[in-house]
């Protein structure tokens, strides 16, 4: 029973990312501030309105290391109602999760960094 | 019903030996408490069993009994999946058991920390391999769960939300997924140190089912019911009555 979100095995890559996500293509909906909670977590979050489709954009992004790390768009920071963007792809760097349906980001206001193995909100970004 | 059809035959066996044994002035009831240890990863169990045991034939070597039972499970950060035999398996009929999981029917309720328990009723069949050492299988039947409300990550693919649960209250042990609430099974040796001390050691197998407060898996049909199987080694001491 010593397992945590300390846990090695399942960790994210570190390897720094640059996605090829291009900001002056697409409409800018919304951004936020990453802050950690109990882990080390900064950057910032941004939404966009791309042809139609919505992404989300980390950039700058870092956070502390963990094990199933997951980007959920979430209506608040207890994951009570989400929509799970994709494993986090890299402890560091620009990446971008395109969003799966037309969710209302007013609503869905909330990027979170989630620990999903374990249930940890690692950091969160609130979309103004 | 098949495993309820043995069970009456079982029960039927045991009467009428016993009425034999009577007759001829030579009962061979043995009755046991026992406590056990399970472990896996990450989950483990408490157990204390009443065991009533019967030997059957003229060197009682063989033994059909029943028992009562207290399950208490404990595990942290565990996949509840599906639980519906007509959700897993596309049917409820006695096929099921050979049938693979539909896995697009299948969602998961993950429970930080998940603590249920059981009292049930079970079935015991066993061989005396000699005064000291015997072999056992047992399984429950029926019974009713108890345990702490817990809030559960409901994973749907993409879709996902926290979502309140409970133990599913009563258990019954049919055929495969077509179990209800949380049943125990154990596959052991149990030697006898003394006339009266033993210890055991070996495996059980343990489903544990919680049911979500609203239907919250609404594909391919509504369901509330999500189960957790468990294999889990196991250990413990027994004192013959």
């Amino acid at each position: 029973m010593a397992y945590g979100c300390n846990n090695e095995e399942m960790n994210t890559p570190t390897a720094p990312v640059d996605d090829t996500f291009e900001p002056a293509q697409a409409t800018l909906l919304s951004t936020g501030v990453m802050m950690g909670n109990a882990h080390t977590v900064s950057g910032t979050a941004t939404a966009y309105d791309n042809g139609g489709s919505k992404t989300i954009v980390l950039d700058p992004f870092s956070t502390q290391n963990g094990p199933d790390l997951k980007v959920y768009l979430s209506t608040d920071p207890n994951a009570t109602d989400y929509i799970n963007l994709g494993p986090l792809k890299s402890t560091m760097g620009k990446q971008s999760y395109p969003v799966a349906g037309m969710p209302d980001l007013t609503a869905y206001r909330f990027v979170l960094i989630w620990c999903e193995q374990f249930s940890v909100l690692f950091g969160k970004a609130e979309l103004q | 019903m098949l495993r309820l059809r043995i069970l009456l035959l079982a029960v039927t066996v045991m009467c009428v030996t016993e009425l034999a044994s009577q007759a001829q002035g030579t009962t061979s009831v043995h009755k046991f408490t026992d406590l056990d240890f399970g472990a896996g990863n990450t989950e483990g169990t408490l157990v204390v069993s009443l065991n009533i045991d019967k030997g059957l034939g003229q060197k009682r070597k063989i033994i059909i009994g029943f028992g009562g039972r207290f399950n208490a499970y404990l595990g942290k950060n565990q996949y509840f999946v599906t639980a519906p035999a007509k959700l897993t398996s596309g049917s409820t009929g006695p096929g099921v058991i050979f049938k693979e999981n539909i896995e697009a029917n299948m969602d998961t309720f993950l429970v930080k920390s998940a603590q249920l328990n059981s009292l049930n009723l079970f079935l015991t069949l066993g061989y005396n391999l000699s005064e000291r050492l015997m072999v056992r299988f047992n399984i429950d039947l029926i019974g009713f769960s108890f345990g702490k409300s817990v809030t559960g990550n409901y994973i749907n693919g993409t879709q996902g939300k926290m979502e309140g649960a409970s133990p599913t209250s009563f258990n019954l042990l049919l055929i495969s997924d077509n179990d209800r609430g949380s049943l125990n099974s154990q596959f052991f040796a149990r030697y006898l140190l003394s006339e009266k001390w033993g210890i055991k050691g070996g495996i059980q197998f343990l489903f544990s089912e919680y049911t979500t407060d609203t239907e919250v898996q609404q594909f391919p049909e509504p369901n509330d019911r999500f189960r957790n199987k468990s294999l889990l080694f196991s250990a413990g001491v027994s004192f013959k009555l």
